[in-house]
């Protein structure tokens, strides 16, 4: 609770302004909690579109390469990825959601015709080739997967960060404002409470005094008249 | 900058890979997955011109966690599990952690 407070009235108007401020970052942060869900949610089903396709097509290239694995015998296949010159080549660019940097892979150089592949075209059998083009088309579905898979993570953490702020404004920063404040406020009125019982005090004890000045001033009027109608 | 795609695993899974092009791959035969593999994904991991990971989703149990959970949550390079369904490689989990809903249940 407020422990660390001074109860003066500056530090209460600095407390309110806190508290607004507190209470606007808040309904900003919450905004662009719920935005960055409703954008994670648009890409969620993109990725599961993606990775569905991602597994159909690599049970598809696991079966072109086992088939040629069969039919032309490991060393073929192997002495064939071997002799590859040109290799897929990513370039990344970024793109800005709600304030996160996504990347947007583009990739060259994945699909190859088959005088690009760099293996004997005699040498080698029809079944390599269609390995090859399984996988050509697993890398492509690869890379899209990746693009997606790299944007939600990211967007994951910021979402993360920004429940954290939201939580830890509503839940901690706010109510020790708002304790600060009330602490301040009851004690501002205490005191006003007390400087108006001591000048109550005050004002009793000067009425005391007059009217003891003034009993003292008759008392010795009275004295003076008695005196003279002595004389 | 141009990167490239790095797979790890089996010979028999980057094979195709090769076939397609791909020249960075590790080869970790099954027998010596649980000592080597770690030390294949950290070196990939610190390769700065690989921008795509490729694994096979099984093989992510023969890491030891602190290798795992940094190819898991890493962005560049990310990994991209295969064979896994979805929400591999540890994303249901950071789904379910920052939502604090399983989306991606299957149905």
């Amino acid at each position: 609770m407020a422990k660390d407070v001074k109860p003066t009235r500056k530090e209460l108007m600095r407390i309110e302004d806190r508290i607004d401020l507190s209470e606007r970052g808040h309904d900003t942060l919450e905004k662009k909690r719920d935005g960055l869900i409703m954008e994670f949610m648009d890409i969620l089903d993109q990725a599961q579109d993606v990775r569905s396709d991602l597994d159909d097509s690599y049970d598809r290239a696991q079966h072109a390469i086992n088939m040629a694995r069969a039919m032309d015998g490991d060393v073929a296949v192997r002495g064939a990825a071997a002799a590859l010159k040109e290799h897929p080549e990513l370039t990344t660019q970024s793109k800005n959601i709600m304030g996160v940097v996504v990347p947007q892979i583009e990739s060259s150089k994945v699909r190859k015709s088959l005088d690009e592949r760099g293996y004997g075209v005699m040498g080698t059998s029809a079944r390599i080739d269609e390995a090859a083009d399984a996988y050509e088309e697993l890398i492509e579905n690869i890379i899209l997967a990746a693009e997606v898979e790299t944007a939600m993570k990211k967007m994951l953490e910021e979402i993360e960060t920004t429940k954290r702020r939201v939580n830890a404004l509503e839940f901690k920063l706010l109510p020790d404002l708002y304790d600060n404040k009330e602490y301040i406020e009851q004690k501002l009125e205490e005191q006003e409470r007390e400087e108006i019982f001591r000048m109550k005090k005050i004002k009793n004890k000067k009425e005391e005094e007059e009217a003891a000045a003034r009993e003292e001033e008759n008392a010795e009027a009275e004295e003076a008249a008695a005196v003279t109608a002595d004389d | 900058m141009s990167q490239e795609i790095g797979v790890i695993g089996s010979p028999d899974f980057t094979t195709g890979f090769r076939l397609a092009g791909v020249r960075k791959f590790a080869d970790v035969p099954d027998a010596d997955k649980d000592e080597e593999l770690d030390a294949a994904v950290e070196e990939m991991l610190d390769d700065e011109e690989i921008g795509i990971i490729v694994m096979h989703d099984d093989d992510l149990e023969h890491l030891s966690r602190g290798v795992r959970k940094d190819a898991e949550t890493s962005v560049e390079p990310v990994m991209v599990t295969l064979g896994g369904g979805t929400g591999s490689g540890g994303l249901r989990d950071q789904i379910k952690r920052a939502i604090g809903i399983d989306l991606m249940e299957e149905d």
